[in-house]
């Protein structure tokens, strides 16, 4: 990846997290932290050219699906179909006000997003409707489903990790966004998944490694999987750090819900370059 | 029954190519047209319901008309959170099909019990709720439901009693009048029990009630318009369903008078709110939990001398 390049996606990162602490911080609700997690993934598949969606033509029948299984860090993406021209950059303000379209969970009323999702465990096998439906059909387009580490714990999760290597849909992406904390806690001090490249595997999905905050990183393990039409569907648990960008956030359980106060905003815009 | 509703599918299958069917390892023998016909439209989805209801909703996303297929407290409860958030809440055209009405799986137990499937589709806003009482009905709710914008749960039997209705019948209005009274007592009933609430307006004419006994096959959304031109006319209304006494067509029924201030008075037959945990063919479980045409009979009689001093 060209210097050039990673430096472009990094300035669309900061300016992501920028909107979501502002955005948040004007709500005075919203998950930041897990918003914070993701920003770069989010980032690199929307500027990096790997999601291919038109805004001009919303319905375009070839374009990419992608989910945001883990509902909650819409926050993270809500930025990005607005800069994109899905719809106004002026509507993030009213980002979870009283009788806005935008709220806390992904909603499939706002142009871009393909379907609702907040309750955890749903996003993979819509997802995987949408790649059979695209063998179907024969369609080359891709879909890609953000599956939270924590959420891995639905077991609605795994009935989708058995079924999509049956019907072979290599069309199918999903990233895993392993940040190993939940909303309470670590996700070793609950039911933590382990190494989720053992089970995947074992269901016979092709399985890519990457640092999740690593535009280079990234953006290799995903020319990797969209290349590679073996049959088999694919999975990429990018290693994050939740909350990343605030160092105070960063890692610490108790942000995962949580709206800064006082010195800490000064803190957050600071370290945002706000 | 369910071979009727498949057939009616395998026509509908025929001519949109968007329809795809989605069964939870259910249906052995009654799809098998389906299966050789169609067999890129035609998935055994594992014993998976919520992913089942899941994948539905993105083929759905994706311009297909789905039914999703297994016993009904399998393809209503286990996955009803699937129901509401994947499907309802985005009003995709996903129709669940519920095999096993009631006590219909009487030897399997509690668990195979369909008692809470009506009440918790009832729940679900955008929903509509069809429920056969025929193999007519079963064979034309497969294109019915093909018509019906957004999801549809259709309830039916594994075996139909007689034919209730001609081949010509367009079950458009929600319910149909079966047979026709004296105008003082209703009786509403649905699915496989109409058949016995037919016998129990015979049994009730040897006590000089002339009781008019009406198919609601469509639970929701109620036809309240022709529904109230009916009932206010009537006195006394009889509800006759094999499902629990709450959330069902009983209930329905009740809300609808209570909400419209009609002055009839109403007395709901269903299954008891309990689990049955005994086991034994359809006919037997019903005589246990009073849903016998002689026992039903019994109430009706008791209930109409309490409250009406009637002489019956």
């Amino acid at each position: 990846m060209k210097e050039s390049k990673i430096a472009f996606l990094e300035e669309k990162a900061l300016w992501v997290r920028q909107q979501v602490l502002e955005m948040c911080l004007a709500a005075g609700a919203g998950h930041i932290a897990p918003a914070f997690s993701c920003a770069d993934i989010l980032t690199l598949l929307y500027y990096g050219d790997i999601v291919r969606v038109d805004p001009r033509n919303r319905t375009w029948e070839d374009r990419d699906r992608f989910i945001l299984s883990k509902g909650q860090a819409c926050a993270g993406l809500y930025p990005i179909l607005a800069d994109l021209g899905f719809f106004p950059v002026e509507d993030l303000v009213n980002y979870c006000q009283n009788g806005s379209y935008l709220g806390g969970h992904t909603e499939s009323k706002v142009p871009g997003v393909e379907t609702l999702t907040g309750s955890l465990g749903h996003g993979l096998s819509i997802g995987l409707g949408m790649a059979l439906a695209a063998k179907m059909d024969k369609r080359d387009y891709y879909t890609f489903v953000l599956l939270g580490d924590g959420s891995l714990q639905e077991g609605s999760n795994w009935e989708a990790v058995m079924a999509a290597q049956k019907y072979e849909l290599d069309n199918l992406i999903a990233i895993v966004d392993r940040n190993n904390l939940q909303a309470l806690d670590f996700t070793t001090n609950s039911i933590d998944p382990g190494d989720l490249a053992k089970p995947f595997e074992a269901f016979g999905w092709d399985v890519y490694q990457a640092d999740g905050h690593s535009f280079e990183e990234m953006d290799i393990v995903f020319d990797m999987a969209t290349q590679n039409r073996d049959g088999r569907p694919t999975v990429i648990i990018a290693h994050t750090t939740k909350g990343k960008g605030v160092s105070f956030m960063e890692n610490d359980p108790k942000w995962h819900f949580r709206i800064p106060k006082g010195d800490e905003i000064t803190q957050a815009r600071k370290e945002l370059k706000i | 029954m369910r071979e009727s509703f498949f057939n009616g599918l395998y026509e509908v299958m025929k001519k949109d190519e968007r329809v795809i069917l989605l069964s939870s390892d259910t249906g052995f023998g009654v799809m098998s047209h389906i299966r050789e016909e169609f067999p890129d439209r035609w998935y055994n989805v594992g014993i998976a319901e919520q992913n089942m209801i899941g994948m539905a909703a993105g083929l759905a996303l994706c311009g297909k008309i789905v039914y999703v297929y297994a016993i009904c407290p399998f393809v209503t409860l286990r996955c009803i959170e699937q129901i509401r958030v994947d499907v309802c809440i985005q009003n995709l055209n996903v129709n669940m099909v519920g095999v096993g009405a009631g006590y219909d799986y009487g030897t399997l137990g509690a668990t195979h019990h369909a008692c809470e499937d009506i009440a918790s589709m009832r729940l679900m806003p955008n929903m509509t709720i069809l429920n056969a009482s025929d193999s007519v009905s079963a064979q034309s709710f497969a294109e019915l439901s093909y018509d019906t914008p957004g999801p549809v749960y259709v309830r039916f039997e594994r075996y139909a009693g007689d034919d209730l209705y001609d081949k010509k019948q367009a079950f458009l209005g929600g319910l149909s009048t079966l047979k026709s009274g004296d105008g003082g007592t209703v009786i509403i009933s649905g699915g496989k029990l109409v058949h016995k609430a037919l016998e129990v307006a015979e049994n009730l004419l040897e006590h000089q009630i002339g009781a008019t006994v009406i198919d609601l096959y469509r639970i929701k959304p109620l036809n309240v318009e022709l529904l109230l031109r009916i009932l206010c006319r009537v006195k006394n209304v009889v509800t006759i369903e094999e499902h629990s006494i709450v959330g069902g067509l009983g209930s329905s029924i009740a809300e609808l008078i209570v909400d419209t201030g009609l002055e009839c008075s109403v007395k709901r037959i269903a299954l008891p709110d309990a689990f049955l945990r005994e086991y034994g063919d359809r006919e037997c479980l019903h005589e246990l939990v009073g849903l016998d045409v002689k026992t039903m009979t019994s109430q009706i009689l008791v209930w109409l001398r309490n409250i009406h001093g009637e002489d019956v």
